[in-house]
Formats: C-alpha cells, structure tokens, sequence
C-alpha cells in the first residue's frame, strides 16, 4: 500500500518534468518561428529601455496583451524580450527586489502591432514603444478523416476574376502564374522564390465592367474570357496572346446551377476527384454575403448533407471557387477584408491528418 | 479517367436543385429601390454650396459622395455631378431625392436601380420607419441604438470613431487657469456618460485617438476623481464662474453639457451648461451670437469625427481643428511619425488641459433585412450604397 504513494511520485515527477521539457520546447520552437521584424523590434524596445533605466538595474516584469496575439505568442515575446533585456545588463527580478518596474504591453493600432513598455522609477515614468506590421492571418484546416489546405499563391488591391498556374516549358521546375482582373491580363514567372511580372496585357472594354464582373480562365484552351472580351494565345508563351473585345460573350457555367447542402443553395462549390476513396468530393463556400469572414468546406459528392472535413477559414468572401484541371485542388479567390486586398489561393485536400 | 469523372459528375447532378431558389442570398443580384431616410434638409447638393449646420454638411458630404467620382485636393468634392455611381434624377430640395444607377461609373454599375431619400426625417420617424420596414437605410442616433435593436432593427455599428470633447476656448496663462481646467478634466464622471446618456454606445476617451486606431489609448487615464478634483478646487483662491456651451441643437451635447455641470458643481467648481447655435454659424471662437444677444462662453462640447483610420492623419485633422480654438500651437506631424510621435503629440496636448476629451462614439444605422452587403464604412469613408443590393425574397 506504501507503494502507491511512492509510485504516484515518482510518475508525477516524470509526468511534470516531461511537460515542463515540452512546454520549454514548444516555446523555444515559436521563439524560433518569429518573422525577423518581430525580433528585431524586440530588441527596439529593450534598446529603448535600457535608454530609460540604468546599467545593472533591476526590473519587475509584468506582461499585459491587449492585441489578437496567441497567449503563446506572448509567452514567447516575453522570453525573448527577458534574454534581450539580460544582453543590455538589465536583470528581471520579483517585484519587491526591483529597483523600477516595467510593464509591458503587446498592443495593436490601425498600422499594426504597438509594443509598449512603461517605466516607472520611483515617480518618474517612462514611456517607450515599438511598432511592428501585423501579418496576414493565414489559416489552414486540421481535421479528419479529411484536411483541407489553402496555399496563398497571390494577392493583389485590384480585384482578382481568375487565375491559373501553368509550368514554364522555357525553365525547368519553374512556373507561370495568370491573373485574370477587369483590367489586365497579366503574367508572371518564377525565376526564383517571388513571382516577377514576364507581361501585362491591357484589356479594353466598351464599357464600364460589371461591378461582380465574372469570368475564366482556361489553361488547356490558351484562352481567358470575360463578359465581353476574350484573350487567346499559348499562356506558355506570354508574348503570343492577345486580348480582343467581343459582344457579350456567355460562359454557360455563369452563373452556376445551385447545389443545395444542409438546405441551403450553395452557387458556389468545387466538384473533385476521390482522394481517400471512391467518393468524389464537393468544396463548398460558407453562408453569409460579402461582407463576411468566409470558410470552405469539403463534402462527400453524393451525400452534400454530410461534411467530410473541417473548414479553413478566410478573413472575407471567397468569391470564386473553380475546380483545377488537375481534378485534385480547386482555386479560390477570396476577399481578405482586414487588408481589402484580393487573394488567389489553392485549395488541396489530404487524407487523414 | 473520363468516365469516372463523368459518373462523379453524374452523382453531383443528381443533388442539383432544379428546384432551388432563382437566387441565393449570397451573390449580388442587381435591381430595384433602396429607401433612404436622413434628418437633415440638404437644400442644394453643389459642392461650392455652404450647408446651414454640421448636420447638412455631413449628410451633403455622403449624397454628393455618390454624384462625384473624385474629390478635389481640398477634399471636396470635385468634377462633373453624376460621374460618381449615382445620378439626380429627382429633386426636391430639403425633401426628397431619387438618384439612379449610373450605367458607365467608373467602378462599375451600382447593384440597386435608384435611391429614394427622404430628408428632415427625425430620428424617432427614422427608427419607427425602420420598425415598420418603410424605409431601408437610416442614421441613427448612438444612443438610440440598442432601443432600436431591442425593437426588432437591424442595426450597423462602426468602431467608435467620433469624439466628444470639452474644448477651452479662452484657456488663460496661468496656474490657477490651469488648476481649473485640472479639476473639471478630473470630475467628469465618463463612464457615466457612457453608461446612462450613450446608453453603453460608446467608450470613455482619455486620449484624442481611440484605442483600436492608436494602441496606446490605455495610457490614458478616464478615471473620475471628485476627490483630487475637490483638493485641486480648494488650492485655487477664486473659482470663476464658467459657461459651458453646447450646440442647442443637439441633444445628446446638451445632456452631457447638464451632466458634466452636475459633476463640476460636486467638486466645488461653478460651471453652468448653455446652448448655442451649431458651430457652423459661429463667427468668433468664445462668441455666439445669435439674434439681439451675445453669449460669451468659456468652452464647448465639440463633436470630431475621425478622417481616417490612421491615428497620425486623425490626430493632424484634429489639431487642424482644435487648435485654432484652444490656442494650441503644435507643428505637424511629418508622414514618417512613428506610434511614439503620435503618442508623445497626443500627451501633450492632453497634459495641456486645454481639451478634454469626453467619450468616443460609433456611427450607428439601421438597416432593413433585404439589404445585402452592406460594409460598416470605416472612419474615412461615406456610405457604400453603390456596393450593396436587395435581396427579393426579403422585400418590404
């Protein structure tokens, strides 16, 4: 019986120093994943707080976050900030050893993150602060049986109407991106990571376009249509297409037939080929007008009652969903409207994990 | 392959809903009349016309908004009237206006046919016409707001992005000027502003930027102090009688003008509320003149409204405007301000005591069901009307 206790001990002991190992770990792992200007600004503001404070002086620490900043975040800006502050001779200490005290506070404004620190030294007060852009919220979905990824392949101010990615037959392993917008038809390579712009083609219209202008790309075809223009030529060879304008040209898949799920009609879907099984899959976008944050989900073709995964959120409407030639991914493009920039993405499905 | 896919397609088809609805509340569809109803009279929408008050200005801004393409360098409005999304093709000045869809706007043709705006509506008639869906689109007052969700409106509201503050506008040298400007900045009760006249609308300013803009607003203080208030009166050897002006017709200025006398009289300090005409009328900072009198006033409540969401702009256009009126000299801030410069300006100009900001505010409208897409403007932008439509299976 004396075991027990012992035994439930030692486990303890095990159990906790394992978490304490894993909690350790995860957070060197996200202070390891701050983009540079994170860090960089970081060491801003403890070069900014040791302006203020004195060599070898001791400061209570205390954390405060008032932004869209993951606890674990914070946690790891904390760590971060502790090491820099100890690199500049400022030591953090309990409160009731501390010589001043520094409250911190991770703060967001319309321009992005405010990182402000706040120096009290007696009566004296100090206030100092770091600001830094606030990244794209990029999410992706994590759930089973299926998971859905989105990879942002391009964003742009002007609305985006297609896109398409094609290899580059002139480079190996390279790639040619095609955006299709109101205005232009416009394509970029990829000599290396970022996409540079190999050719812009101006597109003419009679009129005004269209408010919810509409239209499609064809990679096979070489063509790339609007209501009422149309661009041809080998999309490998930017240089050989030329954009024309037409009267009234129809896509008989716009407007699309309505699909209903749960009830609902849903115009906007992508029907795909089976990835775990014999079952093709639906991509589905949520409800909601334009005016709201979005999601797609996946759906099992013949039982569009029944979802087979979870949704990845977009931070806007998606305003197209088509399925690839591939039959394995469809493109998205949504409205991202926290930044009001138009976004092409990709969205693939796995199974499991 | 293709068979397959063929068969997938098969099994797809066969949930297509031949019978679903011709529409889907989803994408935009184009057609028909939006209802509007504002409280102003707009008398003429040229752009080189003065409005009469604040509250013609700001509803001339919005119309003409949708009748101009661009703006001039001033901000005014600019170019040929009809080049924006919407067309006058009806007027009755002060009553009533129809404009219709432009079919060659630049940005491309609005979803709705027309507007049909009716003017000097009040803000009761506009929430009681949005209770009995007659009217689509309406402005409505803050603190108005959450009777009218309560009464079954659908309501839209922005971040606060308007201030309430107390301007000195003859500040005086001085330390005991200063002291008295110390004591009523302190007794001011603004949560209970916020709470009981805003009707929880709102939040209490401490700083001239709101905290979603800035990120710093927490730095400033919005406690209410009748204590410290009452010690800083007692230090002071003569209290002045002071006059506290509102524009008389506003009546949310004049119950925070009769509430802010209630708290200054608790902490010993003589302060009574009085209206005046809007500041549009006002020749001289200090004087209203209305007809056969002359009302001398030591401050005033004045309403701002952010120019942009960007607190280094917001904060330029409000010393733009405050300034002239508390004497407050400050350079402007340069296009490369960081959150500090725009900080350290702030704190400044709140140290000095000579504007006291109140309450931060939103801009609430009501909005009918059929109305679709509709986009909360942000602090520089005008009504979207150009960008929302009507969806039919929710018509009036």
């Amino acid at each position: 019986m004396r075991l027990l206790p012992r035994f439930s001990l030692l486990r303890a002991s095990v159990i906790s120093a394992l978490l304490v190992f894993a909690g350790v770990s995860a957070r060197a792992q996200t202070t390891a994943q701050f983009p540079s200007d994170w860090t960089n600004a970081l060491g801003s503001l403890a070069d900014k707080i040791a302006a203020v404070t004195k060599r070898s002086e001791s400061l209570s620490l205390a954390v405060k976050n008032m932004s869209s900043l993951s606890a674990a975040d914070v946690g790891g800006l904390h760590d971060v900030l502790v090491t820099d502050l100890a690199r500049r001779n400022r030591r953090i200490t309990k409160e009731s050893l501390a010589d001043a005290t520094l409250q911190v506070t991770f703060s967001e404004s319309a321009d992005g993150y405010v990182w402000i620190a706040e120096i009290l030294d007696g009566v004296k007060e100090n206030v100092v602060m770091v600001s830094v852009t606030a990244p794209n919220q990029k999410t992706s979905g994590r759930e089973a049986p299926l998971t859905l990824h989105r990879k942002l392949i391009w964003e742009q101010a002007s609305r985006i109407v297609d896109f398409g990615i094609l290899a580059d037959s002139a480079s190996d392993g390279a790639s040619i991106l095609i955006i299709l917008d109101a205005g232009k038809l416009s394509f970029y390579k990829s000599p290396d990571k970022d996409w540079k712009l190999a050719r812009e083609i101006t597109i003419e219209h009679a009129r005004p376009p269209r408010r919810d202008i509409r239209g499609r790309i064809d990679l096979q075809a070489g063509k790339a249509r609007l209501p009422d223009a149309e661009c041809a030529g080998d999309f490998r060879h930017p240089e050989s297409v030329t954009c024309t304008t037409v009267t009234a040209l129809a896509d008989p898949e716009i407007p699309r037939q309505s699909i209903a799920v749960q009830g609902r009609p849903v115009e906007d879907y992508a029907v795909l080929a089976p990835v775990c099984d014999d079952s093709p899959l639906t991509l589905v976008t949520g409800q909601g007008d334009w005016t709201e944050p979005d999601s797609i989900q996946a759906y099992l073709g013949g039982n569009p009652e029944n979802s087979a995964s979870s949704k990845i959120q977009f931070l806007g409407p998606v305003l197209e969903l088509w399925r690839n030639a591939d039959g394995k991914s469809a493109r998205a493009v949504s409205r991202n409207l926290k930044t009001g920039t138009y976004e092409a993405s990709i969205v693939s499905v796995s199974c499991g994990d | 392959m293709k068979l397959r896919l063929c068969l997938y397609l098969a099994a797809i088809s066969a949930v297509l809903v031949a019978a679903a609805p011709s529409h889907t509340a989803k994408r935009p569809r184009y057609g028909g009349t939006l209802q509007v109803e504002i409280g102003a009279t707009v008398t003429s929408l040229d752009p080189a016309v003065a409005a009469a008050n604040p509250e013609e200005a700001g509803a001339k801004a919005e119309l003409d908004a949708l009748l101009y393409d661009r703006r001039g360098e001033d901000g005014t409005f600019a170019g040929v009237a009809g080049s924006g999304a919407f067309r006058v093709s009806e007027w009755e000045a002060g009553k009533r206006a129809v404009l219709t869809a432009n079919e060659d706007y630049r940005e491309g043709r609005p979803f709705v046919d027309s507007v049909e705006i009716q003017m000097g509506r009040s803000a009761h008639d506009r929430v009681l016409d949005l209770e009995l869906k007659k009217t689509d689109f309406a402005q409505i007052p803050a603190e108005q707001a959450r009777p009218a969700a309560d009464h079954g409106v659908r309501v839209s509201t922005s971040q606060p992005n308007e201030l309430l503050a107390l301007v000195f506008l003859r500040g005086g040298p001085g330390i005991e000027a200063a002291r008295v400007r110390e004591a009523i900045a302190r007794c001011i009760d603004r949560a209970a502003i916020v709470n009981f006249i805003l009707q929880k609308e709102g939040e209490p300013a401490g700083g001239l930027l709101p905290q979603w803009s800035s990120g710093t607003a927490f730095l400033f203080s919005t406690e209410t102090s009748a204590r410290s208030a009452k010690e800083i009166r007692s230090q002071i050897s003569a209290s002045p009688k002071l006059v506290l002006g509102y524009d008389s017709a506003d009546r949310l200025e004049q119950s925070v003008a009769e509430r802010i006398a209630v708290n200054a009289k608790e902490a010993g300090i003589s302060l009574t509320s009085r209206g005046i005409s809007s500041p549009g009328n006002k020749p001289a900072h200090g004087t209203d003149i209305r007809p056969g009198e002359a009302v001398h006033v030591d401050a005033r409540l004045v309403r701002l409204r952010m120019l942009s969401p960007l607190p280094r702009v917001s904060l330029t256009a409000f010393i733009e405007t405050l300034g002239p009126m508390a004497g407050i000299v400050d350079s402007p801030l340069p296009q490369s301000a960081s959150p500090e410069d725009v900080y350290y300006c702030e704190r400044s100009i709140i140290n000095s005591g000579l504007i006291v900001p109140i309450v931060w505010m939103p801009q609430v409208y009501g909005i009918s069901a059929r109305v679709r897409d509709w986009k909360q403007p942000a602090a520089s932008e005008t009504w979207p009307l150009a960008g929302v439509w009507l969806d039919s299976s929710d018509a009036h």
